[in-house]
């Protein structure tokens, strides 16, 4: 089967500015995807330009197996979208503003106005004008209208914006149980925790490219594992341990060391090692253990080392 | 897939096709703004009715002065008053037509649709029409029948007159709905194509038609088109520009084409 989005050397300038990158990006159906990078990355653009809201400069897309924007009617059809903030007229009810997006959609999206507001829990203020909602309400607003669509693809740009606590939680289960429909959803964000909990797959982007991609958990498998040690003399262990061949990097926080291994080394044999060398020096450990980077750690990894290159 | 409450109950039953789905959409966004559609009711209907009111009253507390308030010459003025100011509320609903979606950011989440931008634009002139054309009706008719029903003995317009009267007067509105259309869809702020808009109608084109120096390039003026296409009588015969009936259709029917061909242009190339 076809992917839900797939992109092939996508470009896109605002004058000089290249806000998207000759990026290359596959989103597979039925999962939740994660467009990760921080603010001014490009994600938006990515997203407009998938929707037809702006042109590409150079480049191939297609959402559900059709090229956009040639074929945007037929492929958008069943994509429902939320770009950066959910807009409505104020003055309309609810369903007023839901009866108007289902007037460009199909006959049949007319019918599930009720539907899509009792899911996400609407349906008692959809008689009310929208400028009396809150943001949060607007939000689940905004998933509603996308609904209209019976969407096979979501598109949610940044959708936690304005969400209290409980409402992100809400989210995040409302988001898995569409993936458990059958649904795609690919969900940009600059919150990571927010990626890593709900996607099964990411790419991370920064400055209009996209540096990597892929299941998170291959991510994480692939990422370097690094090893955490709480001592009594921070500074003197950075001294001896930072001349080991097996040690990358230290970043020192406090009385915690957390030292990045290079690569080809045995984590257990380093640990053993570099408790040794401390040791010996009678330096007093009081805590040592392994960690593989999250996808923060990666994600910051990343974008640290593309702003040491640029 | 879906397991939206009520999917199995989905149905086309009731639902009208496209595009009259997304004319009656149009509607609904233009006559829930009640600001808009008080002001156009009081451009249109109210107007009318404050005017006889006022013709009455004035006929009342001195009728060797003032005669009844019905008749002809009050047929005239009311016509006419309508067209400048009906026209001034067709503007209005234009503008906010054009430019009422860009500015609540609503136009980017229906072309997110995959709907046509020009399917789109093209559903905001039925739409808005729905609403105008009845007002202008209803105004008309009540001159109409004012002149008529308080004439008390003075001449009466003919048929001819009453029917090419209100097809003036639905012709001059609809034309200055376009404007307010095409100027809102292009500049994309309701606020700002008003401002231009009365700037234009108000202030500008009557002085340009004024300005003999200009000679025939006044021709191309949409108002002096208008004022040669209108009955006789509604508009004084010294102040119109001496053209051509087939040139005034012409620069109305340029006036026209090209208002809905900017503002499509501008809908389907903007970035949304």
């Amino acid at each position: 089967m076809d992917a839900a989005v797939e992109v092939r050397g996508l470009t896109k300038r605002y004058g000089d500015i290249v806000a998207v990158d000759n990026v290359d990006l596959v989103v597979p159906r039925a999962c939740a995807f994660g467009y990760l990078g921080p603010n001014g990355a490009g994600k938006t653009t990515l997203i407009k330009m998938l929707l037809g809201l702006t042109r590409a400069n150079v480049g191939e897309m297609r959402v559900l197996g059709l090229p956009v924007p040639e074929r945007a009617g037929a492929a958008l059809a069943r994509v429902g979208a939320i770009v950066e903030e959910p807009r409505f007229h104020g003055f309309l009810t609810g369903r007023e503003n839901l009866r108007i997006a289902a007037a460009a959609r199909e006959r049949r999206a007319h019918a599930r106005i009720a539907g899509a507001l009792a899911r996400v829990g609407l349906a008692e203020r959809a008689d009310k004008q929208v400028k009396t909602y809150s943001q949060g309400m607007r939000q689940r607003l905004g998933v509603a209208r996308c609904l209209l669509a019976d969407p096979e693809l979501l598109i949610l740009d940044e959708p936690t914006n304005g969400l209290d606590p409980a409402g992100i939680q809400e989210f995040r289960e409302f988001v898995r149980s569409l993936v458990a429909e059958g649904r795609t959803v690919l969900l940009s964000s600059h919150l990571l925790g927010e990626v890593e909990r709900i996607c099964d797959a990411v790419a991370i982007v920064d400055r209009g490219r996209v540096v990597t991609q892929g299941a998170i958990a291959d991510l994480s498998a692939g990422s370097d594992w690094s090893i955490v040690i709480v001592c009594d003399d921070p500074s003197r262990a950075t001294g001896l341990l930072s001349s080991e061949p097996e040690v990358s990097s230290i970043t020192p926080d406090g009385d915690t060391l957390r030292i990045a291994l290079a690569h080809g080394h045995s984590l257990d044999g380093v640990a053993a090692e570099l408790n040794r060398i401390l040791v010996t020096a009678g330096i007093g450990v009081y805590r040592l253990e392994s960690q593989r980077a999250s996808l923060e750690q990666l994600f910051l990894e990343i974008t640290t080392r593309l702003d040491g290159g640029a | 897939m879906t397991t939206l409450p009520g999917a199995h109950l989905a149905t086309d039953a009731g639902v009208p096709r496209l595009p009259f789905r997304l004319a009656r959409a149009e509607t609904l966004k233009l006559r829930k703004r009640r600001g808009l559609v008080t002001v156009v009711l009081l451009l249109t209907i109210g107007v009318v009715c404050i005017m006889f009111v006022a013709f009455e009253l004035f006929h009342a507390s001195n009728s060797t002065k003032y005669g009844p308030a019905g008749g002809l010459d009050h047929f005239h003025v009311a016509v006419f008053v309508l067209s400048q100011l009906g026209s001034i509320g067709a503007a209005l609903l234009g503008a906010t037509a054009g430019a009422g979606d860009l500015g609540a950011g609503v136009f980017r989440e229906l072309v997110a649709t995959g709907r046509s931008r020009l399917a789109l634009y093209g559903a905001r002139i039925p739409g808005a029409l729905a609403l105008l054309w009845p007002l202008i009706g209803i105004a008309f008719t009540a001159i109409s029948l004012f002149t008529v029903g308080l004439a008390d003995g003075l001449a009466t317009p003919g048929i001819r007159l009453f029917v090419e009267s209100g097809l003036w007067l639905e012709l001059a509105t609809t034309l200055a709905f376009f404007l307010g259309l095409a100027l809102g869809s292009l500049i994309g702020s309701r606020a700002t194509t008003i401002a231009v808009l009365f700037g234009w109608i108000i202030v500008v084109e009557p002085i340009l038609t004024h300005v003999s120096a200009l000679g025939r390039a006044r021709d191309a003026l949409l108002n002096a088109s208008l004022d040669r296409i209108a009955p006789h009588e509604i508009v004084d015969r010294d102040l119109r520009l001496p053209m051509s009936l087939w040139i005034a259709a012409a620069v109305v029917l340029i006036w026209g084409t090209a208002s809905l061909v900017a503002g499509a242009w501008r809908t389907a190339t903007r970035d949304a």
